[in-house]
């Protein structure tokens, strides 16, 4: 075995020594940390789970412009270059004519209520325009084109459809940048609690490592232990607060079903993937080991 | 191999540990270093193993200059020196094998071969019989012994003891002393501090008297 590997693994052995010989002081610290990741993780599960979700939606602003049901097909005609123009106003728009009886086929094929609709006889829907603006145009400018599309001879009612979607994504939006804030708060805990344990862990080895200086150790070779102390305890805390997520997601999915079921949907709350778990793992052992290094370099240079 | 040349240690404006000492000890040499406590005994020890750096003057240890040593240097000096202190300074969490295997597990030597060479210090002490057993259990004159062992497994150049028969009785002080003499006549250097009068009188070796900080006696 090479020296290099030899003195890591003496000061892995050192760290899980230490770990060994005070395991109840050292389990409650892993759950202190521990419940100081577990809020920014289970924020993160969430989001990992609604972000894909939100992606699947336009948020490109929509308009439906349906017309009065008396209104005939020249009628619409007539309207569609005034409500490409209102549309062109607002920037890059697509708009697209909707006849009564196209709109009739996708409700019946959508909703599946297409016995019940074929007892209504005559067709109940208007002909329509639906008007997709491009994702840049302001909240204010959908308001003004939607005033005046109201304005227009004929048109019975106009609705934006998408808006919601849009504001989804900037609620989203908050909540991913108040999740950073979060979790770099917490962060700086955990960094704060891994400082105190490694302080007093040099405190109580104050002798050994005089003892150790005065034979001829390195400040490496004194360090490493404390190093790898602080390592372990954010990787296991990082473990215990992933567990908790995992576990908390059980009953969590359980009402979401009845929930989802309610909008015919199956959405669930998936764990994260290996490679997000790896690397929150990789994260709260860089958090220990920050926490660690800060602590040994504050009190180890007054240990002779 | 040991120079101190007008060298003074300084702590504030008029109290001085060291002043204007100049002595040399040669290569395989046995001095003691006698003087009553404050002498300065135990902070020229301290020079010679940089743990203490002088005011003024200049230490040389093996050709290094202590006052210019680099902190990243000192570890590997001390890795040629063997220390033995008053209180030994044992650690009391693992026990006398563990001890003892300390200076050389520090240095990085693979563990079993640390752990054969602690044995064999152990043996040269008398104590190999009692590897397993913790500091705590063993008797004042056998730590003594423990810290003799833990001070030459690494095989150094040089053995500091401080004060290595204070609080021993005659019997445990004089098997200490003998293994220190033993490792003098195979071309160790020793430098041991005392201010036991009988340890001094039947010392058939140089001695270096310090007063007050300043050399009185035996520096060349």
């Amino acid at each position: 075995m090479s020296p290099w590997f030899r003195q890591h693994g003496f000061a892995l052995g050192a760290a899980l020594s230490t770990v060994r010989k005070a395991p109840g002081s050292f389990l409650f610290n892993v759950l202190v940390v521990a419940f100081a990741l577990m809020l920014p993780l289970a924020g993160i599960t969430l989001l990992d789970n609604v972000r894909p979700l939100s992606q699947q939606l336009s948020v490109d602003p929509e308009i439906s412009v349906f017309l009065k049901l008396d209104s005939t097909r020249e009628d619409a005609s007539a309207l569609q270059p005034r409500i490409r123009e209102i549309a062109a106003a607002g920037g890059k728009a697509e708009v697209e004519f909707i006849p009564r009886e196209k709109a009739l086929a996708a409700m019946k094929e959508t909703s599946g209520l297409g016995d019940v609709i074929d007892t209504l006889g005559e067709n109940p829907l208007p002909d329509s325009f639906k008007m997709r603006l491009a994702s840049s145009s302001a909240a204010g400018q959908v308001d003004a084109i939607t005033e005046q599309l109201r304005a227009l001879p004929g048109v019975d009612v106009v609705q934006v459809d998408s808006i919601w979607v849009k504001r989804l994504a900037a609620a989203l939006n908050v909540l991913r940048l108040a999740l950073l804030l979060l979790a770099v708060s917490l962060g700086i805990v955990v960094i704060a609690v891994v400082f105190n344990t490694i302080r007093l862990q040099v405190l109580t080895q104050k002798e050994e490592i005089a003892v150790s200086k005065l034979l001829g150790a390195t400040d490496n070779f004194i360090h490493r232990p404390f190093y790898y102390t602080g390592a372990l305890l954010g990787l296991f805390a990082g473990a215990v607060a992933l567990g908790a997520v995992l576990l908390a997601l059980k009953p969590l999915n359980g009402a979401i079903a009845d929930f989802a079921r309610l909008y015919a949907s199956e959405f669930q709350l998936a764990p994260l993937g290996v490679l997000e778990t790896a690397g929150v793992l990789a994260i709260s052992a860089g958090l220990g080991l920050i926490g660690a290094m800060l602590s040994v370099q504050r009190h180890l240079a007054r240990v002779r | 191999m040991i120079e101190f040349q007008s060298v003074s240690k300084q702590y504030s404006t008029d109290a001085y540990a060291l002043r204007d000492v100049s002595l040399n000890i040669g290569k395989g040499e046995l001095v003691y270093l006698a003087g009553p406590s404050g002498a300065g005994k135990s902070t020229l020890m301290k020079m010679v193993a940089a743990v203490e750096r002088p005011t003024s003057g200049v230490v040389t240890v093996n050709g290094q200059d202590i006052g210019r040593i680099r902190k990243a240097g000192i570890p590997f000096l001390r890795r040629n020196l063997g220390l033995i202190f008053q209180h030994q300074r044992l650690l009391n969490d693992r026990n006398i094998l563990g001890n003892v295997m300390l200076p050389l597990l520090v240095t990085g030597a693979p563990r079993a071969q640390a752990e054969g060479r602690a044995r064999a210090a152990l043996d040269k002490v008398g104590l190999g019989d009692r590897a397993k057993a913790m500091p705590l259990e063993l008797s004042g004159g056998e730590q003594q012994r423990v810290a003799v062992a833990r001070a030459i497994v690494n095989r150094p150049q040089i053995i500091l003891a401080d004060e290595p028969t204070a609080n021993l009785d005659r019997v445990a002080a004089d098997k200490v002393l003998d293994a220190l003499r033993a490792f003098n006549a195979v071309g160790v250097t020793c430098v041991i501090s005392t201010h036991d009068d009988q340890v001094l009188d039947s010392a058939a070796a140089r001695v270096i008297r310090l007063e007050h900080g300043q050399l009185v006696g035996g520096g060349v």
